[in-house]
């Protein structure tokens, strides 16, 4: 660490920056420092965060420019000197300060057929399932994403296309996909094929390079691309 | 801000919070209520983002044979939770625990791990006669909640995000619930929802000590407001400490977040201040004794240490080969080096942790309260767990609880109809949520440290009478002093310095509940020990504290312990039953 006080530049709803001065601490992350700021400096800086460990995706930010779970950030790893710029998640409508609106998110996480379609009941057994089955890996290598947009806000076309459903949801459609439970094989089709679709995705990657999970959204995009591709032969013979 | 700005809201059934208990209600009520039902479902975050399913590592505890049983579970419940847990609740959980899990993995659609023949593959906890527990890895709630999540996102529910209940109002001869007035914490405006039922799902979380693993949102809210509505709360004094909590300074959100079982499960060992093991002192399982024995044993090894440079005390994994321990415990070998720590090569500082709260408000099966319209479930209801709750059955009793909830006011509604709120309960709230508005600002962090602080050393893991009272002055003292402290009222929207004030006085009501509780009980059961009282009594004579605001202030009584099942001695396993199906290690 270069110094013992940190130069934090914060972005305001008020479309203002305000710099604050951080003391420095050895276990530190970027929320920590954040946290500081509103408890320490100006309690009426407002951010979101729940679990504190990298479980619940409430926390993201633009850390310099990049898309963090600021829980699990820790500060040195982000520090230019002894600055850093702390801002409020890219493509999502900002609700105050450091805290932006989900809802265009996990709206586009329905629209994209992201949830289970069954047809199995809790009166049925548990059907045995071959966890090394080529389909339940592909569905598994996804499974665990935990929504916290950083891949949507990485995402450059989500910036140029406000109607892309964007990398998260269209990676949820693919494990579907592939779970042999699922029963909306052709709703997920027609979901992820639309004029916000897959189609829209152009490989750049970010997605995958930004997950802090490290998932590869953009191998499940294309994946879905060739799947839609696929469904379209079918029908059309 | 005044009381005819408070937006009025109406809507069939209300549920507050969205962990296992909120979204299986949401689910369940959808199923269960009569056509053209309006559901609401409001939580103080995110829609299945904040509270503490999402964070649940372990599993899902639930017999589906391989020669364990619904009765098996049973006994280990009662068993665990020291013949203290109410015997119908727990028994209830047992037994619908086999169907949750069908329904989770049929109709929610979760992924739950296999074994090589396709089923489910099932581990045992500490306190477990058998392979009970279904898992997703080791972030098994995450699985749960993304699924359920996904389900009621698509389910059309109304949903209020980011409201925080703020006071429960009953009808003006009190005997029924109303609804719940809120704060849009967008816009810091309020609301008052009327509803026929109202699901109190908002989960307990023991925030008020200095090492606490519950997510950040978690203060006791819910108990705070059924305490001031007058109802009763039992097994107050029964806090669970995780025994290994990640110990990285007091300026970090990381301290006391849970560096899980399963390290001390595969041969992790515990080191003192002075590099000795000391767990076999206290317990002949050493590491692998359950959470409250570890937990006391690092405690009493805590206070023997004089190095103020060293506060906790060591876990240490390396002799097990470092590749191996980051192979394995991947998630927490990265989640210490995020923090700058070494888990698989060098040590890494742990103290216990204020885990879960096995009190809560007094419910029947159904999860219905003494008050009309209101019903509870998960971390908020008592009685399932008693003085312990074994690890696996958290998630297995939101879940069913909560599915419970959802039906039984789906039933309940068809006789049901919106109700008249008492206007000066209505005010009463409302003024007590204002209140730090018009008061000089100042700093509520260093309160709540006072208060951490004040929990951990005199209401903590070991407590003694006078520690207890040590406590409650202090928590009066922190009390008193949160009322001159004021917040800056510039903008109510996303005002977080607000809430912390709001989080604070739920904890400090809460905080004194539990030690009031503590003093009650002299003996030591489960997660309650008593240094003047250490023997845990009788079991036949096993009685419960129950909790309640008077108009004296907060009152304890003891109840007996209805042994409906089956009596201490006793058990409901065949006579030749093996003690356990757990193969040793």
């Amino acid at each position: 660490m270069t110094s013992s006080v940190l130069k934090v530049t914060i972005e305001r709803s008020s479309d203002a920056q305000d710099v604050f001065e951080v003391p420095a601490f050895e276990s530190q992350t970027v929320l920590d420092v954040v946290s500081w700021v509103q408890q320490n400096a100006d309690p009426t800086l407002s951010y979101r965060f729940a679990c504190r460990v990298g479980m619940c995706g409430s926390c993201a930010m633009m850390v310099n420019g990049v898309p963090r779970w600021t829980c699990r950030t820790h500060i040195n790893k982000v520090l230019d000197g002894n600055e850093v710029t702390i801002g409020p998640l890219r493509n999502l409508p900002v609700i105050k300060d450091l805290a932006v609106d989900m809802d265009p998110f996990f709206d586009k996480w329905v629209a994209a057929e992201g949830v289970h379609h069954g047809a199995l009941t809790r009166d049925d057994p548990i059907a045995p399932v071959d966890e090394d089955s080529s389909d339940r890996v592909e569905a598994n290598a996804g499974i665990e994403c935990i929504n916290c947009s950083v891949c949507y806000a990485a995402c450059d076309t989500v910036a140029g296309n406000a109607d892309y459903l964007g990398p998260a949801a269209l990676q949820r459609a693919w494990t579907l996909l592939n779970d042999a439970k699922d029963e909306g094989r052709n709703a997920i089709l027609e979901a992820v094929s639309g004029s916000g679709g897959c189609h829209n995705c152009h490989s750049m990657g970010s997605c995958a390079a930004y997950c802090p999970n490290d998932l590869d959204p953009m191998s499940a995009i294309a994946g879905l691309k060739r799947g839609t591709a696929k469904s379209y032969f079918k029908r059309g013979r | 801000m005044q009381l005819s700005d408070i937006e009025r809201h109406d809507t069939d059934i209300l549920i507050l919070g969205t962990g296992g208990a909120g979204l299986f209600a949401a689910l369940h009520a959808q199923q269960s209520a009569p056509e053209g039902t309006k559901i609401t479902i409001a939580v103080k975050g995110l829609i299945g983002k904040c509270g503490c399913t999402r964070m649940v590592q372990g599993g899902y505890n639930v017999a589906l044979g391989g020669g364990d049983t619904v009765e098996r579970h049973f006994m280990d419940t009662i068993n665990g939770g020291k013949w203290l847990p109410n015997q119908d609740m727990a028994w209830r959980l047992c037994e619908q625990a086999v169907v949750r899990i069908r329904e989770l993995e049929n109709e929610v659609g979760c992924f739950f791990d296999r074994n090589s023949d396709g089923s489910l593959h099932q581990k045992a906890f500490a306190g477990q006669t058998a392979d009970r527990t279904v898992h997703k890895g080791d972030l098994t709630g995450i699985e749960i909640i993304n699924r359920l999540m996904e389900k009621v996102l698509a389910s059309g529910v109304e949903k209020l995000q980011e409201h925080r209940a703020v006071g429960l109002i009953p009808t003006k001869d009190g005997s029924a619930l109303a609804g719940v007035l809120m704060i849009d914490m967008r816009t810091g405006g309020f609301k008052f929802v009327r509803a026929k039922t109202v699901l109190m799902a908002t989960g307990g979380g023991p925030t008020m000590y200095k090492y606490h693993t519950p997510s950040g949102d978690k203060t006791m809210d819910g108990l705070a407001m059924a305490l001031r509505a007058g109802l009763k709360l039992r097994d107050m004094e029964m806090v669970q400490f995780h025994p290994t909590g990640l110990l990285a300074g007091d300026h970090t959100r990381m301290t006391g977040t849970v560096l899980e079982e399963g390290l001390r499960g595969a041969g992790g060992q515990l080191i003192n201040h002075s590099g000795a093991r000391f767990m076999f002192d206290y317990d002949g399982k050493g590491e692998r004794a359950t959470r409250d024995v570890v937990s006391r044993g690092i405690d009493a090894e805590m206070r023997k240490n004089n190095n103020p440079e060293q506060e906790g005390v060591f876990i240490s994994m390396s002799h097990l080969g470092p590749d191996f321990v980051r192979k394995k415990f991947k998630g927490m070998v990265n989640r210490c080096a995020d923090s700058g720590f070494d888990l698989a090569e060098g040590k890494v500082e742990v103290v216990p942790t204020a885990h879960y709260f096995m009190g809560g408000i007094v419910v029947d099966v159904d999860t219905r309260t003494a008050m009309e319209g209101l019903y509870v479930a998960g971390e908020d209801a008592g009685g399932a767990h008693g003085s312990n709750r074994l690890g696996g059955n958290g998630v297995a009793n939101s879940t069913v609880y909560g599915g419970i909830a959802g039906d039984t006011m789906g039933a309940d509604i068809v006789s049901m109809s919106l109700r008249e709120p008492d206007e000066a309960v209505l005010a009463a709230e409302f003024d007590r949520a204002i209140y730090p508005l018009s008061r000089k600002p100042n700093l509520v962090l260093p309160l709540r440290k006072q208060l951490q602080d004040l929990m951990w050393e005199e209401v903590g893991v070991m407590r003694t009478e006078a520690g207890i009272k040590r406590g409650l002055t202090g928590i009066a003292e922190v009390s008193d002093a949160l009322m001159d402290v004021g917040v800056d009222n510039g903008t109510l929207a996303f005002n977080l310095t607000w809430h912390d004030w709001l989080n604070l006085r739920s904890l400090c009501d809460i905080s004194e509940v539990i030690a009031k509780a503590g003093n009650a009980r002299e003996n030591s059961r489960g997660a309650h020990f008593r240094e003047d009282f250490p023997e845990p009594g009788t079991m036949e004579d096993s009685e419960f504290t129950v909790a309640q605001q008077t108009s004296e202030g907060v009152t304890v009584t003891r109840e007996p312990v209805e042994f409906s099942i089956v009596r201490p001695g006793e058990t409901v396993l065949p006579a030749d039953a093996p003690e356990t199906l757990v193969a040793t290690q």
